[in-house]
């Protein structure tokens, strides 16, 4: 544990001198006070509309930091040569792996719960009202989503370079957002051979809407029963222990190159 | 006393584009404990090979690579190693300070005595001025330094040195070369991988040569060259490319 929180560590430092959450944070607040003061199609000053716009840029932002900075941390460790160094030491890539994922993950819960805190804030300012229940828990199972992103990204990272395994990750991620929840519809009308790798696709894949609980908290619908939001926390975190155990059988017998990864 | 490098008929193969090269083939190598010991050969001879399996980095083929009687293939192997890579770098993002103690925590130092060892390291890297300053501002040779502080920062039985006097000026390698002869005072291991062969006839007292994965000459440095012939003559006539200008 000693070393994964080492490597972690690593990872939140390197996040806290960069930009990244910073900028992402002042978009958000800059969109959100244009939202109200400019009063675009005369919603600006409707608590519920602003709420909606945050916590749908939350989400947006949350999507970006995580694969973003996931898929950089392990092509950038071999590019530079440090991979080497710390490997020297009593490290295994199994605490590499982990480590990269649970710093990354960290950080991009930590700058969520900014941006959920400017979010609430701000609707608070308007007046709105806010199921409290509904909120956190829309938070825990944003995080659960964003934990697997981070780990989506992080196993793609073992094998390809930073612009590769990002972009790989971004469709791949936004695909099973949008497009999974879809597929039932279309196994209606498709039938045979389609219908069965359709159906087995949908099975596959990560089903990242089950965390999106931003309907409920934006029209008070209430929060989820608590064993609903459980089983799907458990199945999150299936999902990452899966795709962590991936990235690190593709990643425990790897060759370095300082070349053949610069990005 | 177990040596502090062992390697039994240690293979490694690389399949590439041309075919499977073989970079070492059936290596022999003991470093016993307490020596200096310089490991030579031309590009592409399987230096680096070797020290990337002593460290775990790469798997070989055949064979067996022991530290201190234990596998390499374990990490707690690497728990008695400082190792300065070729091309050092580290976390640019950190000061001086900030990465010994990120390395030193791999170890399992904390608190006061972590302290002070980053306070000795930086002393003997004579990179002390700078500790509180980011990496990312550090020259080339400051860089050099860091890392090798880092390398120290366990205090080690064994140091894997790759090139350590590469692209240094002549105060950096001097200062090489008085670390490594206050780790010899101190009964610690060296292994030396160098193209600089003067800096290998100053520091080292074992040599060995590796020509096309194997070791073709290996002794005491003062045994090993015969009397009035200078190492880099007998360096190229051992990997067989003397042509009679080094002379």
């Amino acid at each position: 544990m000693r070393r994964i929180g080492v490597v972690a560590w690593v990872v939140w430092i390197e996040m806290l001198r960069r930009k990244d959450v910073y900028v992402l944070f002042i978009l958000l607040g800059a969109l959100l006070l244009s939202l109200v003061s400019l009063n675009i199609f005369g919603l600006g000053s409707t608590s519920r509309y602003v709420l909606d716009v945050g916590l749908t840029m939350s989400w947006i932002f949350g999507w970006i930091l995580a694969v973003y900075m996931t898929a950089r941390e392990l092509p950038r460790e071999e590019s530079r040569g440090t991979i080497f160094p710390l490997l020297a030491r009593p490290v295994r890539r199994a605490d590499v792996v982990i480590g990269k994922w649970l710093g990354a993950w960290s950080v991009t819960l930590t700058a969520m719960l900014l941006f959920y805190g400017l979010v609430a804030g701000v609707n608070a300012g308007l007046g709105g009202t806010l199921d409290a229940r509904a909120f956190a828990q829309g938070y825990l199972l944003h995080a659960v989503a964003l934990g697997i992103l981070c780990a989506v990204a992080l196993l793609f990272s073992t094998r390809m370079n930073h612009d590769a395994a990002s972009a790989l990750s971004f469709v791949l991620t936004g695909a099973a957002f949008v497009v999974v929840p879809r597929v039932p519809e279309l196994l209606v009308h498709q039938k045979g051979a389609a219908g069965t790798a359709l159906y087995a696709l949908y099975h596959l894949v990560p089903h990242v809407q089950l965390f999106d609980l931003r309907k409920r908290i934006v029209h008070e619908f209430g929060a989820a029963p608590a064993s609903t939001a459980a089983v799907v926390v458990l199945y999150g975190l299936v999902w990452i222990a899966l795709l962590l155990l991936v990235a690190w059988l593709a990643y425990r017998r790897k060759r370095f190159s300082r070349t053949n990864l610069s990005a | 006393m177990a040596p502090a490098i062992e390697t039994r008929g240690l293979t490694a193969e690389f399949r590439g584009r041309g075919g499977t090269v073989r970079a070492l083939d059936a290596l022999d190598l003991r470093v016993e404990q307490g020596q200096v010991f310089g490991f030579l050969g031309p590009n592409g001879a399987g230096k680096t090979t070797t020290m990337h399996i002593l460290l775990g980095f790469v798997a070989a083929t055949a064979g067996e690579a022991r530290l201190f009687d234990t596998d390499v293939r374990a990490s707690i192997a690497r728990q008695r190693i400082g190792y300065l890579p070729e091309h050092p770098d580290t976390y640019r993002f950190l000061t001086g300070r900030e990465s010994l103690a990120m390395t030193g925590r791999l170890f399992g130092l904390r608190g006061a005595e972590l302290r002070a060892r980053i306070d000795s390291v930086l002393a003997d890297a004579g990179i002390a001025e700078a500790a509180h300053r980011r990496i990312g501002a550090y020259s080339r040779g400051m860089m050099q330094r860091i890392c090798l502080a880092q390398a120290l920062i366990n205090d080690p039985d064994l140091v894997i040195l790759d090139e350590p006097t590469g692209g240094l000026d002549p105060l950096g390698r001097r200062a090489i070369r008085a670390i490594i002869a206050r780790l010899r005072e101190r009964g610690k291991t060296v292994f030396f991988s160098s193209h600089e062969l003067s800096e290998v006839e100053l520091v080292c007292d074992t040599i060995a040569i590796l020509n096309r994965g194997r070791i073709v000459a290996e002794g005491p440095a003062a045994e090993l060259v015969p009397q009035g012939e200078r190492l880099e003559r007998f360096f190229m006539r051992t990997i067989g490319a003397d042509d009679g200008e080094a002379a």
